[in-house]
């Protein structure tokens, strides 16, 4: 291992300049802060938080649940994204849906988001692309129980509306049945059936 | 059966009794061949054509369920052929299964997944639109039927036909829309339907008792002994693996005590065992007390009534191990200098005698035949208590250690009769369930479930089988085993 050996005597830096190019990284400084002062030249900080930075669209901000187009939530509770999790802070409790061709879903969803490592392995764990990663990055907060999002709050995040907007609505194809299927299903109770 | 037939299966050689199937062989040899329809527990049917094996000597492959072994005979179960007929097998089996996974409550033990990554990997070249059917249908007291998941291996309806004899389920019309399903006006609803659920290699049948509770993978198994009955069940515990929270129960193979199943009543065996419902700390006259100073107030409870051990009465039930059995006797012997006045207390509506055919027997304990064996072997003279409470009040007791039921069910006048000791004074009460009753004693003290405690039970039979302990659901817990420890040290 090499190892660069740094002087620390004062009057040696001063014979290599230590003045000069002290004098010369000042004139860089006062220079660039003249230009954009003046508006001569584009300023790269950006007045946060008067003004938001844009991420890309793949930018894996705070989660958000999609919804089916009928506004329904659009999770099974399949626990994947639980599993899947390495900070363990996805908590989901399943229930019977009312709906035969949906069957499952989450009753409970919720995301402790101070555990969340942000790693988007829930969204790709997700069979149904019910769990998304979303633009918002900017978190900050008080109280405590802000930070264990609920299934209503991950379904309807007020806050970023604009910004997710259509996105919350999965077009992804439907697995449930349409009741003229389900109608045509044969019934093995009926004794007038004509049979097959 | 005394004639035999030798075979040879992938070059072993095995010799079975006459009349023995392959794949019966090469479950002695520990050979595992795919298999759906075929369950040890019951009869052959030959309908998932599944279990392909090559016999010397046959043109074409053959299913080694349905096939007796002949003497002389050469099985190949691993080569290129039997695996492309194992592979292609299982697409026609998924032909019209549907992509329900991640709802299912059978993955992760499901034989369709399991086969799948064993045989299968294929990508499948079905074009057509899958075959849809009902779902989700109410099919009895414990169990939910998804016929599009079935695979039409037949194993429930032989289940319901040769074990326990009801009958009502069946194989409804043809080809690709045979479905599963009820007779009409029928309900699955006997003592053992979950067993169907077990049986069932994919998730056609579900259990509503554990429907959408957990998923499979979060669960450990331990391998314990159920303790609903005096038939002693050999099965498997499935807790939560990062919460203490136990799900569910399941049989495990034991031809000796229980064959292949067990009993529903039995499957409730652990919702007792969970924390909500469980006597968590020691209460001392209604208030709570830690357990650092258990030691030291059982101790001078004791010490209270030591050398009058005619004036301290030991009340036991036959739900404790072998273990603390002695223990408890040993070490009243060793404290009070001989042994107390000992009762048994018993379910007063108990018929002892009573079998159901199948698994159940009407001794509701778990470990009575061990009671008494104990009892036998301190020339203990026991009292029975069943109903009648006389004999206990008439002793004029200064001291009572009533070791109560763990299973209160099992105990038809339980709330009744617990009552009738609240009522003796200076009672000291063992118990594990959460119960407004235990604040009425002196001293009320929780045990340890079945659960977490290493020890025996012996069965009717006099088979004596070992428990195997989970770690504890309130960490702090000591039991029978450490109190009496503690205070003899």
């Amino acid at each position: 291992m090499g190892y660069i050996n740094v002087s620390k005597d004062p009057e040696k830096s001063l014979k290599n300049g230590y003045l000069s190019t002290t004098l010369l990284g000042l004139g860089q400084t006062i220079s660039v802060f003249a230009k954009q002062l003046f508006k001569l030249e584009e300023s790269v900080t950006i007045q946060w938080p008067e003004v938001e930075y844009k991420y890309s669209e793949r930018f894996k901000g705070a989660h958000f649940l999609t919804k089916r187009p009928d506004g329904q939530v659009r999770c099974t509770a399949c626990f994947l994204c639980a599993t899947n999790c390495p900070a363990q802070c996805i908590n989901i409790v399943a229930g019977q849906s009312s709906d035969n061709g949906i069957e499952k879903y989450p009753v409970r969803f919720e995301i402790d988001i101070l555990r969340c490592v942000f790693c988007g392995f829930c969204e790709e764990a997700c069979p149904v692309d019910a769990i998304r990663l979303g633009p918002e990055y900017s978190m900050a907060g008080l109280p405590e129980q802000k930070w264990v999002y609920t299934k209503d709050y991950l379904l309807n995040r007020s806050e970023i509306k604009k910004q997710v907007g259509a996105k919350q609505v999965s077009k992804k194809e439907e697995n449930t049945k349409d009741a003229s299927v389900m109608s045509s299903l044969p019934n093995i109770h009926k004794s007038s059936g004509s049979g097959h | 059966m005394s004639e035999t037939v030798t075979l040879t299966i992938d070059g072993k050689e095995v010799t079975v009794p006459k009349g023995t199937s392959i794949i019966e062989a090469t479950e002695i040899l520990g050979v595992e061949i795919p298999r759906f329809c075929w369950h040890p527990g019951l009869s052959v049917a030959g309908v998932c054509r599944f279990c392909m094996v090559k016999i010397e000597g046959m043109p074409k492959l053959q299913i080694a369920c349905n096939t007796t072994c002949t003497e002389g005979m050469k099985v190949i179960t691993v080569s290129d052929e039997v695996k492309d007929a194992h592979k292609w097998a299982l697409e026609f089996h998924l032909i019209n299964h549907p992509l329900d996974c991640p709802i299912c409550d059978q993955a992760g033990e499901c034989e369709l997944q399991n086969y799948y990554m064993k045989v299968g990997r294929y990508s499948s070249q079905m074009d057509e639109d899958k075959v849809l059917k009902p779902k989700a249908l109410d099919v009895g007291d414990n169990l939910v039927l998804d016929t599009e998941r079935c695979i039409l291996c037949s194993r429930c309806v032989r289940f319901e036909d040769e074990v326990t004899k009801t009958s009502s389920l069946g194989i409804f019309n043809r080809g690709d829309h045979s479905i599963v399903g009820t007779f009409p006006n029928r309900k699955i609803q006997h003592n053992y339907s979950y067993n169907i659920v077990d049986i069932c290699p994919v998730g056609a049948f579900t259990a509503k008792d554990f429907r959408f509770k957990c998923r499979v993978w979060f669960l450990n198994e331990t391998k314990t002994i159920c303790p609903g009955c005096s038939t002693g069940c050999n099965i498997t515990l499935y807790e939560h693996k990062n919460q203490r929270q136990y799900y569910r129960l399941k049989p495990r193979k034991n031809m000796e005590v229980n064959g292949h199943w067990m009993c529903d009543e039995g499957r409730t065996m652990y919702e007792h065992l969970n924390a909500t419902n469980r006597l968590a700390v020691p209460t001392i006259a209604g208030k709570h007390l830690s357990w650092n100073l258990l030691g030291k107030e059982f101790k001078q409870k004791l010490e209270n009534v030591k050398g009058n051990a005619d004036k301290v009465a030991l009340v036991l039930t036959p739900q404790y191990t072998n273990e603390e059995y002695e223990n408890i006797l040993t070490s009243l012997k060793t404290i009070l200098g001989n042994l107390p006045k000992i009762y048994v207390w018993r379910d007063s509506a108990e018929k002892i005698d009573d079998f159901d055919g199948i698994l159940m027997r009407g001794d509701r304990n778990s470990n009575s035949k061990g009671l008494s064996q104990i009892l036998e072997k301190h020339a203990a003279q026991a009292v029975t208590l069943s109903g009648d409470f006389s004999p206990l009040a008439s002793s004029s007791a200064n001291l009572v250690l009533v070791f109560g039921p763990e299973i209160e069910k099992s105990y038809s006048q339980f709330a009744n009769e617990v009552t009738r000791f609240a009522e003796l004074s200076n009672v000291i009460y063992f118990g594990t369930t959460l119960n407004p009753i235990t604040k009425k004693f002196s001293l009320a003290i929780p045990t340890k479930v079945f659960a977490e405690k290493n020890g025996t039970f012996i069965n009717f039979k006099g088979i004596p089988q070992k428990l195997k302990a989970n770690p504890l659901v309130f960490p702090a817990m000591k039991g029978i085993e450490d109190i009496f420890a503690e205070i003899k040290a």
